[in-house]
């Protein structure tokens, strides 16, 4: 077989994004990433839902499961069980991931199959023209909330780590080596793996531009023990101004499908039926 | 020959172990039983009841009278006695008034169960009268309490104490084969391995496995929860993975992701968690993802009657999803057409690429009766094998084909990429916006729906002569309507009969003389209106001339639908 060359992820379909959107920088790293870790494009599933974002399913030349708005975390982890050998990564806007898919990533983090899911997180609503999602900032003016956002933003982070989520990390669109780091580090981690990417939105979003980024974000040094929970929390819940990029929390949950495993066999043959079904029927008698 | 015996008390007490016992028990028997539940929706308490309609010929439908009552409860053996026969028996767990009462044992099962040495085994007492009663061979309910209860000597100890015990007691009072059955107390074990006792719930389950169901995701909600209870417990013995959702709108989601992967896939609810899947429904329709739907029907609006028994729910399977595409609804008649049906819609979901929909009720789901042991004809796959897959030059998912089905691929499993979409796509999988691109693929969705429609068959019909009355009826009703007709029709025929089990699509019914040429149509259905008779008008141009349907969640009995029916042929 010839060598992977980052062409071989490259796919036709024309892009629709904003020029100078953030989300290029995780459709390049995501390539990137993937032929760093030797993956071929027929072993990777990228799944996704709806907006933005989600369309980097098209941008990439892989397997693509583009299904319902907030729903993807669902179909992966489904394909993830039954196609244990494939390695699936989910992709999901903010809105995607914390408000319509709310419930399904709670029960992901519990769940623990061992996927990876990137949230673009830009904070808010870009296909439907600059509403608030569940991250934006309280009292910001945006589409629908004139007066400003009322609500508090969602803390992903520290919500994840609240619930043992195997690996929390954060990275930012634009810090190419970064994210691959990170993007390499979670799809590698086996369990639910979850990464927040941060980025702006060049067309409706005023308040978290490139330069806000520059300006807040800092890198987790090695004094930052992601093992520690409660650590990781105050990193998360720190409320400083500040906004930490790394991997935040880990742990070495086993992942859902190894704990399953006797008997269960290949999900996609069911050739043995006939004898298997013999043996149960003696139980009905 | 038949005798119906009545097992009530309150939620808790054991009457489903009871019935299970003497369920079983008719089976190694050689005998035929239809058990059905009547139950409230609480964990503990009220009032509920197993009725076993016990036969010498398979029986498929409830009646309403009771020979024999066995009460566990003072507040059950009001409510439940005065529906015993004349000459019927009464046993209970409290003195009856009068004292005397001619129809009453003259012991008290709990007397019974506490002589034993344990007051919880007053189920397999219960169990142990019946057997009597029946005359059933002993040496068989022996060897159902040793199997049940082997595990724990204690328990063991105790429970063949209390079927000595009743069966002392029987005896005494000279009640030993008060309703004994011809055929009964012969021996049947060499003849019963070849016949199995299950549940509808459960012969739904098998019925998936036979159809090759590797994955199930589901979320609890009676009555369907049964389905992926008896899955669950198969898991590791035949290979297939079920899924607990946190919500329907998960389990649908994961459906379409596990079918998509290369399982085949299925999900279980009622009519209020499926009303949460639709947009799921919807996306099956859109990527062409095969997958079957089971909805065990139960009276709504919303929560409605939640342990009750409907079949409301035909045109909400039909119309559920934004958006047209191929579909198939089947509705099983009984517990053995369950599984054979479930097996089927395995197969025409693969087939064809689509939702299909098993329509169960209450009724079907708890009922349990005895099958004849299932076949398990090999599963034949309708997806690419790795090598097929392998061998092509390009693939597209969605590749334009003159019936509309595409060859399907599975992702991981040759050097093709597989792409999904929920938006309009390309042949490829990749969302479009072009007029050309979109209305091709609408257009191979349409021919998709006409090769579902082509394929649909015609449904069983019992005709005497085609002017007659035409009775339509489908589901677990349609059993309760052919024992009806049987007493309707015993002197001169009076109704035929049609029975559906693919109710979408239905093919042109006119090709059915007794459709075309009928003096009346009367439909039956265990809803307020507004299914079968719509899409009857909508899709045959044939309104129904009488509707006899049910509004209290209570199933259609023999008795009913004879007097129902009887008084319908005579309209103008």
């Amino acid at each position: 077989m010839a060598e992977l060359t980052l062409n071989d992820y490259k796919s036709k379909v024309e892009n629709a994004w904003c020029p100078g959107c953030g989300n290029f920088g995780i459709l390049n790293t995501l390539q990137k990433s993937l032929l760093a870790l030797g993956l071929p494009p027929e072993r990777v599933l990228l799944v996704s839902g709806i907006g933005q974002a989600p369309k980097i399913v098209h941008y990439v030349h892989a397997n693509a499961f583009d299904g319902l708005h907030g729903r993807e975390v669902s179909s992966a982890q489904a394909a993830k069980i039954v196609a244990d050998d494939l390695t699936v990564i989910v992709h999901s806007g903010d809105g995607g991931a914390y408000g319509e898919g709310g419930n399904h990533f709670l029960h992901a983090m519990r769940r623990n199959v061992d996927l990876t899911h990137v949230v673009h997180d830009n904070h808010i609503y870009g296909l439907t023209k600059g509403q608030a999602s569940p991250t934006t900032e309280q009292g910001q003016k945006v589409a629908v909330h004139p007066d400003g956002v009322a609500a508090l933003p969602m803390n992903p982070l520290a919500l994840a780590i609240s619930q043992s989520c195997s690996f929390v990390a954060q990275s930012l669109s634009s810090n190419a080596g970064h994210l691959q780091e990170i993007l390499c580090e979670a799809i590698r981690h086996p369990g639910f793996s979850f990464v927040n990417v941060l980025q702006p939105c060049v067309s409706w979003d005023p308040v978290h531009t490139y330069a806000h980024y520059q300006k807040h974000c800092y890198l987790l040094d090695a004094s930052h023990d992601p093992t520690d929970q409660l650590g990781a929390l105050a990193v998360a819940l720190a409320h400083d101004g500040r906004i930490p990029l790394g991997v935040l929390y880990r742990n070495e949950r086993p992942a859902l499908r190894p704990i399953m495993e006797s008997g269960i066999g290949d999900l996609r043959t069911c050739t043995d039926r006939p004898a298997r079904l013999a043996a149960v029927f003696n139980r009905f008698r | 020959m038949e005798f119906n015996i009545r097992i009530t008390g309150a939620a808790g007490q054991g009457m489903q172990t009871a019935a299970d016992l003497l369920g079983r028990s008719l089976l190694r028997s050689g005998l035929h039983v239809y058990v059905h539940q009547d139950i409230e929706s609480r964990i503990r308490g009220g009032i509920n009841f197993s009725q076993l309609r016990c036969s010498d010929r398979p029986v498929h439908a409830p009646v309403e009278r009771v020979d024999l009552l066995v009460s566990l409860s003072p507040e059950s053996l009001r409510a439940h006695a005065p529906a015993v026969n004349a000459g019927g028996m009464i046993f209970a767990t409290s003195a009856v008034e009068p004292a005397d009462c001619p129809r009453c044992a003259p012991f008290v099962l709990s007397e019974l169960a506490r002589k034993a040495g344990n007051d919880k085994t007053v189920s397999t007492v219960a169990a142990a009268v019946a057997a009597c009663a029946l005359d059933l061979p002993a040496e068989i309910l022996d060897t159902l309490v040793d199997e049940r209860f082997g595990s724990s000597e204690k328990l063991l100890d105790v429970n063949r104490r209390a079927v000595q015990l009743t069966r002392e007691a029987m005896l005494e009072a000279g009640l030993t084969g008060r309703l004994s059955l011809p055929g009964g107390s012969v021996s049947g074990t060499g003849a019963s391995t070849d016949r199995l006792f299950v549940s509808g719930a459960a012969s739904v389950a098998l019925g998936a496995l036979a159809g090759g169901c590797t994955f199930m995701a589901a979320y609890p909600m009676s009555p369907a929860t049964g389905i992926m209870t008896t899955l669950s417990e198969l898991t590791h013995d035949c290979g297939v993975w079920v899924e607990q959702a946190e919500d329907e709108i998960a389990a649908i989601n994961m459906v379409a992701g596990a079918s998509y992967a290369g399982a085949r896939s299925m999900t279980a609810s009622s009519g209020g968690g499926f009303a949460l899947m639709t947009e799921g429904v919807s996306l099956l329709g859109m990527i062409e993802c095969p997958a079957v739907i089971v909805i065990a029907q139960r009276p709504g609006p919303a929560t409605g009657l939640p342990t009750r028994t409907a079949q409301g729910d035909l045109r909400l399977a039909l119309n559920a999803g934004h958006g047209r595409f191929a579909r198939v609804i089947l509705a099983p008649r009984t517990v053995s057409e369950a599984y054979a049906l479930t097996a089927r819609a395995f197969d025409l979901a693969e087939r064809y690429q689509i939702p299909v929909f098993v329509l169960t009720d209450q009724i079907l789901q708890d009922c349990q009766t005895i099958i004849d042991r299932p076949d398990v004809p090999p599963v034949t796959r309708h997806v690419l094998t790795p090598e097929q897959a392998a061998a092509l030059p390009f693939y597209e998912r969605y590749a334009q084909t003159g019936d509309g089905i595409s060859p399907m691929a599975l992702p991981g499993q040759s050097r093709h990429v597989v792409c999904v979409d929920s938006d309009e796509h390309d042949p490829a999988g990749h969302l479009i916006e072009d007029a050309a691109g979109s209305a091709a693929m609408a257009a191979k969705r349409l021919r998709r729906i006409a090769t579902v429609d082509a394929a649909a068959p015609l449904p069983e019909c019992t005709s005497h002569d085609p002017a007659l009355p035409l009775v339509v009826s489908w589901g677990t009703t349609a059993p309760v309507v052919v024992e009806a007709l049987d007493a309707l029709n015993a002197g001169s025929p009076r109704f035929n009969h049609l029975q559906v089990t693919q109710l979408w699509p239905l093919p042109d019914l006119r090709a059915i003389p007794a459709f075309a040429a009928c003096s009346r149509l009367i439909l039956v259905e265990h809803s307020v209106g507004d299914g079968l008779d719509g899409v009857l008008a909508q899709t045959q141009l044939r309104g129904v001339d009488a509707f006899i349907g049910k509004l209290d969640g209570r199933p259609f009995t023999v008795e009913e639908l004879t007097a129902r029916i009887g008084k319908e042929d005579h309209h103008g």
